[in-house]
């Protein structure tokens, strides 16, 4: 089976070039001019053509809440997204912190097969924080990356643990940094708005304690980590001087906080599509992550895809449950909130959202368009005005921020292992 | 005089001062309707009122209840503590259920900060804020300022003191947009634990010394103290809470002489204010109670003589 | 809004002078025990018009005779329709009503739903032996089997119309006119 795109902007993230891209089976054989006959073409005229992104951090809610969304939802929202590989986390029910969970879902995902799915194994058992899970177990069923997301390890004598047992595996750990008894019952950013209208705020501090202490433990056991979806000026700024210094840390965002602030939380009355952890945070806090993006500081964009009834979410800001879905748009927002407006160029973006990724999680035939590589591809239109609505939504969740909300760019077609697996309506 | 548009009065945040200043003229003629021989007028006759209240309240309930009733609307109560309650879920269940009686005011209070807004797409009815959280206490605010309007004649460039637990006090917060929508300066004064983060962004000024922020006031309102706070660390003992916040003789005499001394009641006596000054500052606060019932009249009457056809614009 | 223009001057000053000076007469002619009688005015020009009965009473007979105000606004039956904020006024009764004679006063009788409102409201107040209602001027239309006891002036009027009575106490001269909707 041979298909080729024809007379494509081809855009890697160091280097843009115009032509043609063969794809043998699952594997890409030329890039550049393709004279030969193929099976199937696709004329990306005027399209872009991008490596397929990779998110590190979904959550796709199997088992435990499947009303919400599931591998086969979560995949289609990741394909709409033009996501090839996504990355779920374990704050399932029960929690994947097994071999057997992660095998399920390694099966799972390859019998779908829209795009690939490797599941986190959680750090401790239960994601209670107490005892270490099998690495080599969740290694071994397709894990190559381990968090508790959802929670930081209050026992900065496990993390310790972790971060230098995940070594023997070659795992990523990736942290998901809050002080809990510093935000506990908090549901917005600490400031003048949560003070203005008497909501229980969490203070950025919250953050930036657990990014500091995990930085300083990578730097003392001379490891790696990931710390997850950083909201604030202050995580920013201190994984800045980490980089400096050598610490190999990396880091991600998502596209909602630089987008949204806790403004938006006040401008829609509290409703619970507009809660998140961690929180929307300040106008500087927004600033400072887009500048960190371009800079390099921030290494990657993540979803942090985290669907939830709309039930759920009608319920009084202070009980909603928190997240946004983030998969289908992630491309569409970044591009119209960023590219537009000149934070980054294309070529950054695709370094966010596709290399980067890929490197950060260890694939070497990922994140980029060249020969022998996977034929993992996205096609996107760039001048393509549309409206985010509701009834678009693939995600079994149908609540976002972003409803009604213009976006600049779509993603028309998604190629995973060389099969088309998503095409624009 | 515009037509009465406010179909919630949700807090004192989306009053305007005019519609401030209509609630306490209302308020006003009320005070005569409580001191009838037949102390009720049909104004609200087959009208539906329900307080729901998801937090205990005995005070403020009965306020509103004898409010309505003096308006001759039938008055329905339903009380249920919010932990009984399945995490809110039921808040919007128990709105939707009541909405099937057509009832025309819901006075609610509930211990979600700010989230009437969003339960008010459940209901027809118009929503009156007993207290969100610790968001706003509306009512409460009005009344107060109603009770200071009578003593001092104006409301305007007075200068308020709050003090005591200010981050989680609705009556804080009313009060504060209150008396600055009559450009009157409000400070604080507590332990710098219990001041909101960034609280100054609200332009408020900001006291930990309670001799010194009492040299100015006009007026003072002191805050009722939950004792659980001790537990949580906002401060270390109700003994040394007192010591630095409590209203003495002694920190009166550095007050201006006609200087109001306002609380929402009820008063931990020899918490906030030492008993010593019971006979002083007692009848104003059993003032408040009085004008409460008046400004709720109000605030009922308002909401529920308002046009209807003004409903479609909302 | 409705506006109207100015039609035909109905009474000056003068006339409404001796208009009350008669209703006066009337009244205690009537009512012999005159130290029975309560005088009640419906806001806003009703209580000027009883200020200015209790007035020539005293001078008449040397009595003066209580004085109460009463605003009808919360017993209207149009609360919920009116266009501007019904505004309650003072309502303030003198004395006790039991077994006195209430002599209500106000300028206009027209559909006799304010008279209504009236009525209601003084029974709130106790169970006078007597009420009796006295206007200025009545033009008709009456909407409920209403009647007033003492009438300064019966003038025909037309439903479109509207009769204004004006005093000095407030308007700065006295006089009443019919006021035509204009088209």
């Amino acid at each position: 089976m041979k298909l080729a795109i024809r007379n494509a902007h081809i855009v890697n993230h160091d280097k843009k070039i115009r032509g043609d891209i063969l794809i043998h089976n699952n594997r890409i054989e030329t890039v550049g001019e393709v004279r030969e006959k193929v099976d199937k073409e696709i004329d990306a005229q005027g399209k872009y053509v991008l490596p397929g992104f990779i998110d590190l951090h979904t959550h796709l809610r199997s088992p435990g809440r499947e009303d919400t969304e599931d591998l086969y939802s979560g995949s289609r929202a990741a394909a709409k997204g033009g996501f090839t590989t996504i990355f779920c986390m374990p704050n399932t029910t029960p929690a994947l912190d097994n071999e057997g969970l992660a095998q399920w879902i390694t099966e799972q995902a390859r019998s779908i097969g829209l795009v690939d799915i490797y599941p986190v194994g959680a750090i401790s058992k239960g994601r209670q924080g107490k005892e270490l899970t099998e690495f080599g177990g969740l290694k071994k069923a397709g894990c190559l990356s381990l968090s508790d997301d959802g929670d930081s390890l209050k026992n900065s004598s496990l993390m310790r643990r972790a971060i230098e047992y995940a070594k023997m595996f070659g795992l990523l750990i990736i942290s998901h940094c809050e002080d809990k008894t510093l935000s506990a019952g908090g549901v917005m950013r600490e400031g003048a708005i949560s003070s203005k209208y008497g909501i229980r705020g969490i203070p950025c501090a919250s953050e930036a304690i657990m990014v500091f202490r995990d930085i300083e433990l990578t730097r003392y056991l001379n490891a790696r980590i990931h710390i997850a979806h950083i909201s604030t000026q202050r995580s920013v700024e201190i994984i800045r001087a980490a980089k400096a210094q050598g610490v190999n840390v990396t880091c991600e965002t998502a596209p909602h906080y630089m987008i949204l602030t806790d403004h938006d939380v006040e401008a829609n009355n509290f409703h619970g599509n507009w809660k998140v952890n961690p929180p929307l945070g300040s106008h500087e806090d927004r600033a400072a992550l887009t500048r960190a993006l371009a800079e390099g500081v921030i290494d990657c964009i993540a979803t942090d895809h985290a669907p939830h009834s709309e039930e759920e979410k009608n319920l009084p800001f202070e009980e909603a449950p928190c997240g946004f879905i983030g998969l289908e748009w992630a491309f569409a927002l970044s591009y119209t909130g960023l590219v537009k407006k000149k934070v980054l160029t294309l070529g950054q973006l695709v370094e966010k959202m596709s290399y980067n990724p890929a490197r950060i999680a260890g694939f070497s035939d990922k994140g980029y368009i060249r020969p022998e590589n996977t034929a993992d591809m996205v096609i996107v239109d760039l001048d393509c005005p549309e409206k985010i609505e509701r009834t678009d939504i693939v995600s079994k969740s149908k609540n976002s921020p972003f409803l009604g909300r213009e976006v600049q760019a779509k993603v028309v077609c998604t190629i995973h292992q060389g099969k088309v697996v998503y095409r624009a309506g | 005089m515009e037509p009465w548009q406010k179909k919630h009065i949700l807090g004192i945040k989306d009053l305007t001062r005019e519609e401030m200043e209509t609630i306490f003229k209302i308020a006003h003629s009320f005070r005569e309707l409580s001191q009838r021989e037949v102390k009720k007028a049909p104004a609200l006759r087959g009208k539906t009122i329900v307080n729901l209240f998801f937090e205990n309240s005995t005070r403020t309930k009965i306020s509103f209840e004898l409010a309505g009733k003096r308006l001759s609307a039938d008055v329905l109560n339903f009380s249920s503590n919010m932990s009984s309650l399945n995490k809110g879920e039921t808040i919007v269940d128990t709105i939707k259920n009541l909405e099937s009686y057509h009832p025309d005011i819901l006075v609610i209070r509930i211990g979600y900060s700010h989230s009437l807004i969003n339960l008010s797409q459940y209901t027809s009815a118009s929503i009156v804020n007993a207290g969100d959280g610790s968001n706003e206490h509306p009512t409460q605010c009005l009344l107060d300022m109603f009770t200071v309007q009578q003593e001092k004649g104006a409301l305007e460039d007075l200068r308020v003191l709050i003090v005591g637990d200010i981050m989680h006090s609705r009556v804080a917060r009313s009060n504060i947009f209150g008396f600055q929508k009559f450009n009157s300066r409000v400070s604080v004064c507590a332990p710098p634990t219990l001041i909101p983060y960034d609280f100054e962004k609200l332009g408020v000024e900001i006291h930990d010394d309670l001799d010194q922020a009492l040299k100015e006031a006009d007026v003072v309102i002191m805050l009722r103290i939950q004792k659980e706070r001790q537990q949580e660390s906002f401060f270390p003992s109700i003994r040394e809470y007192v010591e630095n916040f409590s209203l003495t003789p002694e920190r009166l005499k550095k007050a201006k002489k006609d200087c109001l001394i306002l609380h929402p009641g009820p008063v931990n006596w020899d918490v906030e204010i030492s008993s010593q000054l019971k006979e002083i500052v007692h009848p104003l606060i059993l003032k408040q109670v009085e004008n409460g019932l008046a400004v709720r009249m109000a605030v009922l009457y308002l909401v529920g003589t308002r046009k209807r056809e003004y409903e479609i614009s909302d | 809004m409705d506006t109207y223009k100015e039609k035909t001057p109905l009474l000056s000053d003068a006339d409404i002078k001796r208009i009350l000076l008669r209703l006066a007469h009337q009244v205690l002619e009537k009512n012999t025990h005159a130290e029975q009688l309560v005088f009640i005015g419906i806001q806003t020009r009703g209580v000027y018009l009883a200020q200015r009965l209790q007035k020539i009473v005293k001078e008449l007979e040397g009595i003066e005779i209580p004085l109460g105000i009463l605003d009808i606004t919360l017993y209207r039956d149009d609360l919920t329709t009116v266009s501007e904020v019904p505004l309650v006024k003072e309502t303030k009764i003198p004395c006790d009503l039991k077994n006195r004679i209430v002599i209500l006063i106000d300028d206009v009788l027209f559909t006799g739903r304010t008279i209504r409102a009236a009525l209601d409201e003084i029974m709130d107040f106790g169970r006078p032996h007597r009420i009796e209602l006295l206007v200025l001027i009545d033009r008709g239309h009456r909407e409920l089997p209403i009647r007033a006891d003492f009438v300064g002036k019966n003038i025909p009027t037309a439903k479109n119309e509207l009769v204004e009575i004006r005093l000095k106490e407030i308007d700065g001269k006295d006089e009443a006119v019919i006021l035509r909707k204009k088209r």
